[in-house]
């Protein structure tokens, strides 16, 4: 198999080892960050129940709060991630003017979208990555939800609650 | 043929060039010379594609595109390399981008300067980068190899080589158009002056011409400026004058 050669989707001369340290430290920062659900989800979970001498017991009446409420702003980090991207990117575009102005040379070269590929290929890939780790998360923290909320403290419609926190106008 | 006709091109509504009609036959070497801010850069940026322009450029018949952009090669006094790369690294990613980039000429040209292969180009000085950034250009591969002052900052010495090496390896399809100051070093290995000023072409000569005349680059081009000889004189008694 052919070994991708990354030199190749990144700006030529740029520490791109140093840059996939930080991305791969903005990822695991939002990972970690959005391990704030669990707590919030735990401390919900346990509203829900009231303690009978030594046995926890559930309260007449609970209901969990929305997923989207606890869930709350735990997957912030990525977005804040896909941010830096486009800023990255146009890091990438001004890297060709520092130094030299190797501007010139990416703007002549017969390949038109050689510049493009160089300045985007990473900031994208990370994009891709971090909308990727978020939905994955999203989904586990959704099974979470519903597999450990006791079935009667569930209200109806928390895919459509989802959507709508996502996409107001849905 | 490299042929420009009526390319005019403004900054912020000052006129840089103010229609340059100018045709480069295959195998010219061409000195454009002007003063500062005469225009010769950015007829260089519009050959090349990095200014946006009136007029029209063309290559052989065909408008400039990535197409046939390979043909046309750039040197220039803000370099265009990567100072990241190494001179190797640049050899990989030139072979890499333009298939008839030149090797061997690559490898004699940096054995001749004495070149470190492996050392950034960045750490290399002044002079030396601005070696790297000429062979680069001259061995691209390009019909049309265009210089805008690569020599800021290297000695006489090292340009008189200079000039020798391009004589010497030039292949006759060869074009080299090469802006600067230094008239009086270049009249011998150039073929043609072009002279621009204030965007304008002001004179275009063979130096066949200018030898069988007896006239010199200078004095033509002093002429062609209506250069004033005894200018400094006549404001260096002003000055005595009012003190």
């Amino acid at each position: 198999m052919k070994k991708l050669n990354i030199e190749k989707y990144i700006p030529a001369g740029i520490d791109y080892g140093q840059e996939i340290k930080w991305l791969a430290a903005g990822i695991g920062a939002s990972c970690f960050y959005s391990l704030g659900f669990l707590f919030r989800f735990s401390a919900e979970r346990g509203r829900l129940f009231q303690r009978v001498g030594l046995e926890k017991v559930l309260r007449e009446g609970a209901i969990m709060a929305d997923f989207p409420e606890i869930l709350d702003k735990s997957l912030m980090g990525f977005g804040l991630l896909i941010c830096g991207m486009v800023i990255l990117a146009v890091y990438h575009y001004f890297y060709h003017y520092q130094g030299s102005k190797s501007i010139y040379l990416m703007r002549r070269l017969p390949d038109r979208w050689e510049l493009w590929r160089r300045c985007l290929a990473l900031p994208l890939l990370c994009t891709a990555a971090a909308v990727l780790l978020a939905g994955l998360l999203l989904l586990l923290y959704f099974g979470i939800y519903l597999l450990a909320t006791p079935a009667v403290c569930l209200t109806p419609g928390q895919w459509q609650k989802i959507w709508q926190a996502f996409l107001p106008a849905y | 043929m490299l042929n420009i006709s009526n390319l005019k091109k403004s900054y912020s509504g000052k006129q840089a060039l103010k229609g340059v009609n100018l045709s480069l036959d295959r195998g010219e070497i061409i000195g454009l010379f002007g003063e500062n801010g005469a225009g010769k850069t950015t007829l260089m940026k519009c050959i090349l594609g990095y200014l946006r322009y009136q007029g029209q450029i063309t290559l052989d018949g065909q408008a400039i595109t990535r197409k046939n952009i390979g043909r046309l090669s750039f040197a220039t006094s803000e370099h265009s390399f990567f100072p990241n790369l190494t001179a190797k690294d640049h050899k990989e990613f030139y072979s890499a981008h333009f298939p008839a980039f030149r090797s061997k000429r690559f490898d004699g040209l940096l054995e001749f300067f004495e070149l470190p292969a492996a050392k950034l180009v960045r750490r290399l000085s002044t002079g030396q980068q601005n070696q790297i950034e000429v062979i680069l250009a001259l061995c691209q591969g390009a019909d049309y190899i265009l210089m805008d002052e690569p020599f800021a900052g290297n000695d006489v010495f090292n340009r008189e080589d200079f000039y020798k090496v391009l004589l010497g390896i030039l292949e006759p399809g060869e074009t080299v158009l090469l802006s600067t100051h230094l008239l009086e070093e270049v009249e011998k290995f150039i073929g043609r002056a072009v002279l621009l000023r204030q965007g304008q072409i002001l004179g275009d000569v063979l130096m066949q011409d200018l030898e069988e005349r007896g006239d010199t680059l200078m004095s033509y081009v002093k002429e062609s400026y209506q250069y004033k000889a005894d200018r400094v004189g006549k404001a260096l008694s002003q000055l005595s004058d009012d003190r």
